[in-house]
């Protein structure tokens, strides 16, 4: 009698290829990291700023119609505050098709900055399901068994972290965006607010780019879990710290220049793209000769600030993430072997 | 018409692997023929070295490898969905259950998400798990993982299987179980075995071919058949009583043959077979309780290759 009745048959079937391979690795990733419970919290919070947005959008929208009642409500507001409302509803009934951009666009960057704090935190929660885990198991002595190479393997774990951003940052702004539109006075506000969008997911996609290379080289760092999510913090938090320098009193730094220690911050640099991409500078040009009280308002700005988001460093940015990314690519090939 | 030989299934020209000052295996050549095929050493002989080169798992230094007739080096990625590896540590990914393991390492091969979940199961059958594929794999006993590395390593119905110390750490019946279930894959499915093991009785169990690897070389490499055929003149004799008799009788034909501790009688008869030994017994009318033809020739092939190789070195 055989030891177990089940036999052993051969299997016939066309294999799938390489990229639904490393979509496997992918999707794997993404179920591990999202079986934990504060991963989901971040990812509401994500998903709430979103349904924030979509009320901002509405309550924009609503401002044009005379008897709603938002607009009815702005009157017993403060009057400099009705001044800069009517204002605005005067432009938007003027000129749509710059009006609706330039406040979506600034509404979406705002965002967008909002998405990146918790896709961050997302990220340090997501950190050692990459490769920290399968480096303290030897699991990649596995995976190097199996029909894909290490490379196959590192693309698939970052197609996890890009899933994740997916999650905390893409989807939220593609879903405002949409829902906001969607219950706004007119139809137009969709074309109109095309290049809103477009910018919003470029700099999405390009942040998700860089914080997945930058998140697998910390995720190789080390095979314990807690030593690479608090590699990840820190690093984060430390970055916070150097982009604060430009936060200091402005009697200290209207005459000194940009100081180059900002760009050790991964979040500076994200953001010098983010204004870059969305092009604020020209926003608020517009906006500041269309709606008076806007320059009044940014007459109070700290001017390091404003000069950073009117004039961002773009290539000292894009020059200190892709150092960083040579580092965590150089780290990952380091790592990332079957011994 | 001439039956043509078998194409090799695994083939080394000169391969070397250098680490740093240390030569893990020094200009091995090979030509297999499919069969199950038992890789010996004693610890640091190179076994896991020539089986990780030729899976591409550690870069070549020298020479070339081919596995299945493609060659390693250039075809690597696209090779492995025809072959199974089951390492000898623990390298489970962690916080899987057993089954989404073997579904997953399936799906690395290139199987659909259906066809995987469906194989895993039939291999999960297979090597004799139960309902304990629904438990996360980090809570396995030894026993358990073994058979896990195993389904994983034949959920994608590889064409050769790498095996490196399947039986270490399990019980004499579940050794017992997992050799049979080695053993079947050749011999009843047509899935060639290299089974690494330092146990030379789990490879004279199941294997046909021999590998005999020290210090980065090839001592030899034959059929069992053959090396027992070279031992054929030695018979193993186990009697319940009269152990003199026999020992009298032998000595009458002038046959060495000595008691080992154990009480088995061993005796060189010098014949190709055990009629000469059978003829004996009749003719003293002696009932064996068992008769081990060529018994220890793999050890003492073992012995006698080490030996060599020391006194060369």
């Amino acid at each position: 009698m055989p030891l177990h009745e089940a036999h052993y048959q051969h299997w016939e079937g066309v294999r799938s290829g390489i990229w639904s391979r490393r979509a496997v690795i992918a999707a794997n990733g993404l179920r591990g990291c999202l079986r934990g419970k504060w991963l989901r919290r971040v990812l509401a919070a994500c998903w709430g700023g979103a349904l924030a947005q979509v009320a901002v959008l509405f309550a924009l929208g609503q401002l044009l119609v005379k008897d709603s009642l938002v607009a009815r409500s702005t009157n017993n507001f403060d009057p400099q505050l009705r001044g800069f409302l009517q204002g605005l509803v005067g432009w938007l009934e003027q000129h749509p098709e710059i009006s609706v951009r330039v406040t979506q666009d600034f509404l979406f960057y705002q965002l967008s900055g909002y998405l990146t704090v918790f896709t961050m935190l997302a990220i340090a929660l997501a950190v050692p399901h990459l490769i920290t885990r399968d480096l303290g198991s030897k699991a990649i002595l596995i995976y190097s068994s199996k029909a894909i190479t290490r490379w196959d393997y590192v693309l698939g774990k970052a197609g996890t972290v890009f899933g994740l951003i997916g999650l905390t940052w893409l989807g939220p702004v593609v879903f405002s965006w949409f829902l906001g539109n969607l219950l706004a006075p007119h139809w137009h506000f969709f074309w109109h607010s095309r290049l809103a969008l477009l910018h919003a997911g470029l700099y999405g996609l390009g942040a998700a780019a860089v914080l997945s290379g930058l998140a697998l080289g910390v995720s190789a760092i080390s095979p314990r879990e807690k030593i690479t999510a608090t590699a990840w913090l820190a690093i984060w938090l430390v970055g916070r710290v150097f982009s604060s320098i430009g936060n200091a009193p402005r009697e200290v730094l209207a005459s000194t220049p940009r100081h180059w220690l900002e760009h050790l911050s991964t979040t500076f640099n994200l953001s010098q793209l983010s204004a870059s991409i969305f092009r604020l500078g020209d926003d608020l040009q517009l906006a500041r000769e269309n709606v008076p009280l806007i320059g009044n308002l940014l007459h109070g700005a700290n001017p390091r600030a404003l000069a950073a988001v009117q004039s961002p460093d773009v290539w000292g940015a894009v020059i200190s993430l892709g150092v960083m990314l040579a580092i965590a690519a150089a780290l990952v090939a380091w790592r990332v072997k079957p011994e | 018409m001439t039956p043509t030989a078998p194409t090799p299934v695994l083939e080394a020209a000169r391969l070397t692997k250098r680490y740093g000052r240390v030569t893990a295996l020094d200009a091995v050549d090979l030509q297999v023929r499919p069969g199950a095929i038992g890789l010996l050493g004693p610890n640091g002989a190179g076994k896991t070295t020539l089986m990780k080169c030729l899976l591409q798992l550690q870069p070549i230094t020298d020479g070339h490898a081919r596995l299945l007739g493609r060659d390693v080096a250039r075809e690597g990625r696209e090779l492995r969905k025809l072959v199974g590896f089951a390492p000898e540590q623990d390298c489970h990914i962690p916080r899987m259950v057993g089954c989404e393991y073997v579904t997953y390492c399936a799906q690395l091969c290139g199987l659909t998400f259906q066809a995987a979940r469906q194989r895993a199961h039939e291999m999960l059958d297979f090597v004799g798990m139960g309902q304990e594929r629904y438990r996360e794999i980090g809570t396995y006993s030894t026993g358990m993982k073994q058979r896990v590395k195993l389904a994983q390593a034949i959920v994608h119905d590889p064409q050769i299987v790498f095996l490196d110390e399947p039986t270490n750490g399990l019980d004499p019946k579940g050794r017992v179980q997992i050799l049979e279930l080695v053993h079947t894959l050749w011999r009843e499915h047509g899935i060639s075995v290299v089974l690494s093991s330092h146990l030379l009785h789990d490879v004279d169990q199941i294997c046909d071919q021999i590998i005999i690897i020290a210090q980065g070389r090839v001592l030899v490499h034959d059929t069992l058949e053959n090396l027992k055929a070279r031992r054929r003149g030695t018979a193993e004799v186990v009697l319940a009583h009269r152990q003199n008799d026999f020992l009298t009788a032998c000595q009458r034909r002038q046959w060495p043959c000595d008691a080992s501790p154990n009480g088995r009688l061993r005796v060189d008869h010098g014949g190709t077979d055990v009629t000469p030994v059978l003829e004996l017994l009749r003719e003293i009318q002696l009932v064996p309780l068992e008769i081990v033809p060529s018994p220890n020739v793999l050890e003492e092939t073992f012995l006698h290759a080490l030996e060599t190789s020391h006194a060369t070195a």
